[in-house]
């Protein structure tokens, strides 16, 4: 799983653009489902189990990672920016980028420390105020090489950290579509469907069509969410911690989860002997609201892996954490549908 | 030896403040072929290359070699570590960066904390000092203690890129482009006769205040001095009249603490020999070596020729190839005229 893992992290997949991570992760589970891509780009895979359970359950794992989006070309051939999905404007000075889907390197600065005042060293400069530098030295030059509306992903590598961490970029939420992909590989008791979603970061767009075109009876939504669990956060406001398993979310800014299936769920975890923990902060919020509202409805479960530094270029996640939430993503496919 | 691949080797060294180290080895390397390297007390590397006549005229080039950092201070009971900046440590660029931590045995990953845009407080534009964030290595306090080591030195992460155009990007181009000057300046005069002796030295310690440059000025006692360094190339956001532009050729300085005549003669030879170049001019002392060159011992005729770059201080600085060449072509051409 790390190896695919460590692809997916490095492949571009900004929002609206997830085509590549598509085709690779439809590579992968050809052989165990039968997938076809929807007309939002989702790529819903249908697993077949021994037997068919009285309930569809519907997996989800969003493909699209937060970056950026080419707006305007200067004559100087500098590229100016918006952010897609939520970033933090003092992640991104001293970054390198990968733009497009051939991984054009660029570099967003500003000028040095030397010339800036006492006020400006302490304030990030508007995302506004900030371009792509890719070495162009005209618009013509750049034009060759970019398009208006190409994305831009953090450049950055993925690497084993620390004690059984690894570090990289799009783990957020890369890393629950290697969860999705490995339970695709297992036999299973019941039928399932996994959906490998578009456009979470920007609208829920993909697991509102993708839950409408299944149309699931309980939706298990697979995310990664903020751990602050940092030196200078105080424990009350961690949220949750890496290490300690996936995190089952009750509430967050976004859904309020079906309660008897968190209770269950925390129930066959604590009987299986499944590290896990509880989200312990109303924040956030993920597709599980598109999944919910859609057509009629469905019950929602919010299954996260705890992740530090969430979208930035360096999101830390435990390996073993990781693990558990195979185990327990396995165990709720052996369950809910019955 | 191409200047692009030169210049991506050496910006992948690592030597910050006082840790120069790893980067003075290879350069020692590099320079071997040229003369016999000495290391100065405070770890500079210098080699004089064509020895001075008794009475005549006697240069030394002088690049630093160092590079800005971190330095670990303290290890916290959770294994998250405090760090202090080495040098000019831009605020705007640590949240969130990838980071290497040094150590006696290996390279230990690390991310630069970021506190969620949700438990921020004040407005989400405040950028917290390096004093006030942490470097997570994902150890717990023992196993941080048994891994890092006080008084180790941190670098951003950043992977030497060439860029479209030529251009290249990385960091610790500020200053190992000028240690690619100097090497290319040598083989450029290589084989060739010169009017007067010739020293060179990468030296320590100048992000911090120059006191390898000063004590190997002392060491060599030259007649003059050419330093050489990175200035300001001109973005969008910054005072075009403080800036030069990359591909624009050398910045040669013009400042008080500098030696006038020495300034023109490099303006006078660029122009002869067809070399672009642009005049920086200061109003006082210039931030680089050559302020504590040309205060050594009675006074060192002093000059100074810097490296348009974007993005100093980061891990993503850029500059020209070009420039360096130009540069080298510029030094090697001076040191034929110096008496």
């Amino acid at each position: 799983m790390l190896e695919l893992l460590q692809e997916l992290s490095l492949l571009p997949g900004v929002s609206g653009r997830e085509d590549l991570v598509r085709e690779r992760i439809a590579r992968e589970v050809a052989p165990y489902a039968q997938c076809r891509t929807d007309p939002s780009g989702n790529l819903i895979a249908y697993k077949k189990g021994a037997q068919t359970g009285a309930k569809t359950v519907l997996f989800s794992a969003h493909m699209d990672e937060v970056g950026f989006i080419v707006t305007y070309i200067e004559e100087s051939g500098l590229l100016r920016f918006a952010a897609v999905g939520g970033i933090d404007t003092r992640v991104v000075v001293g970054k390198s980028v990968l733009v497009g889907d051939s991984g054009l390197y660029g570099v967003i600065g500003t000028k040095a420390i030397h010339m800036q005042s006492p006020g400006e060293r302490g304030k990030a400069p508007s995302m506004d105020d900030l371009y792509i530098d890719i070495g162009a030295s005209s618009k013509e030059e750049a034009e060759k090489a970019v398009h208006l509306g190409d994305r831009a992903k953090f450049a950055s590598s993925f690497e084993p950290f620390g004690k059984g961490m690894i570090k990289g970029p799009a783990l957020d939420d890369r890393a629950g579509c290697a969860v999705l992909i490995e339970l695709l590989k297992e036999d299973l008791p019941y039928d399932i469907v996994c959906a490998f979603t578009v456009q979470e970061e920007t609208s829920c767009l993909g697991g509102r069509t993708a839950a409408f075109g299944v149309n699931p009876d309980i939706g298990v939504i697979l995310e990664a969410t903020t751990a602050s669990d940092i030196a200078g956060v105080e424990p009350g406001k961690q949220v949750c911690q890496v290490g300690r398993g996936p995190v089952l979310s009750f509430m967050d800014r976004g859904t309020i989860y079906d309660f008897d299936l968190y209770c269950q769920a925390l129930a066959w975890a604590g009987e299986a002997g499944i590290p896990c923990q509880t989200k312990a902060a109303v924040a956030g919020g993920n597709e599980s609201r598109a999944v919910q509202s859609a057509a009629g409805g469905a019950k929602v479960l919010g299954l996260s892996l705890p992740c530090r530094y969430l979208h930035s270029p360096s999101c830390v996640l435990q390996m073993e954490d990781i693990e558990n939430d195979l185990a327990l993503v396995r165990l709720l496919a052996q369950r809910l549908p019955e | 030896m191409n200047t692009t691949q030169l210049l991506l080797e050496l910006s992948a060294l690592t030597g910050v403040s006082g840790r120069e180290g790893p980067a003075a080895q290879r350069l020692k390397e590099l320079l071997t072929p040229y003369g016999k390297v000495k290391t100065s007390p405070l770890g500079s590397i210098y080699a004089t290359v064509r020895e001075p006549k008794e009475g005549g005229a006697h240069v030394l080039l002088a690049a630093h070699m160092d590079e800005i950092g971190l330095v670990v201070t303290y290890i916290e009971e959770n294994g998250f570590l405090r760090v202090a900046p080495v040098g000019g440590v831009d605020r705007r660029v640590i949240t969130a960066s990838p980071v290497t931590i040094h150590t006696e045995n290996g390279p230990v990953k690390g991310v630069v904390t970021s506190i969620p845009p949700h438990l921020q407080k004040g407005d989400e534009t405040d950028l917290p000092r390096v004093e006030d964030v942490f470097v997570d290595i994902g150890c717990d306090g023992a196993e941080a203690a048994r891994r890092v080591c006080l008084g180790d030195r941190a670098t951003i992460d950043a992977q030497p890129r060439e860029l479209l155009g030529g251009l290249v990007s990385g960091k610790a181009l500020d200053n190992r482009a000028s240690c690619a000057c100097v090497l290319k300046a040598l083989e450029l005069l290589q084989g060739e006769p010169l009017p007067c002796g010739l020293t060179v030295a990468f030296t320590t310690q100048e992000e911090t205040g120059g006191v390898g440059a000063k004590t190997v000025a002392h060491l060599v006692n030259p007649t003059h001095a050419v330093a050489l360094d990175v200035s300001f190339g001109h973005t969008p956001d910054a005072p075009r009249h403080k800036c030069g532009v990359l591909e624009g050729g050398p910045m040669i300085g013009i400042a008080p603490i500098l030696d006038y005549r020495l300034s023109r003669k490099l303006e006078e030879i660029a122009k002869g020999e067809n070399i672009p170049f642009q005049l920086e001019v200061m109003n006082g002392s210039t931030g680089t070596d050559a302020d504590s060159i040309a205060g050594t011992g009675c006074g060192i005729k002093t000059a100074l020729i810097s490296i348009p770059e974007r993005y100093m201080h980061s891990p993503i600085e850029v500059l020209s190839p070009r420039d360096v060449d130009h540069t080298a072509q510029l030094l090697a051409a001076f040191l034929k005229e110096v008496r």
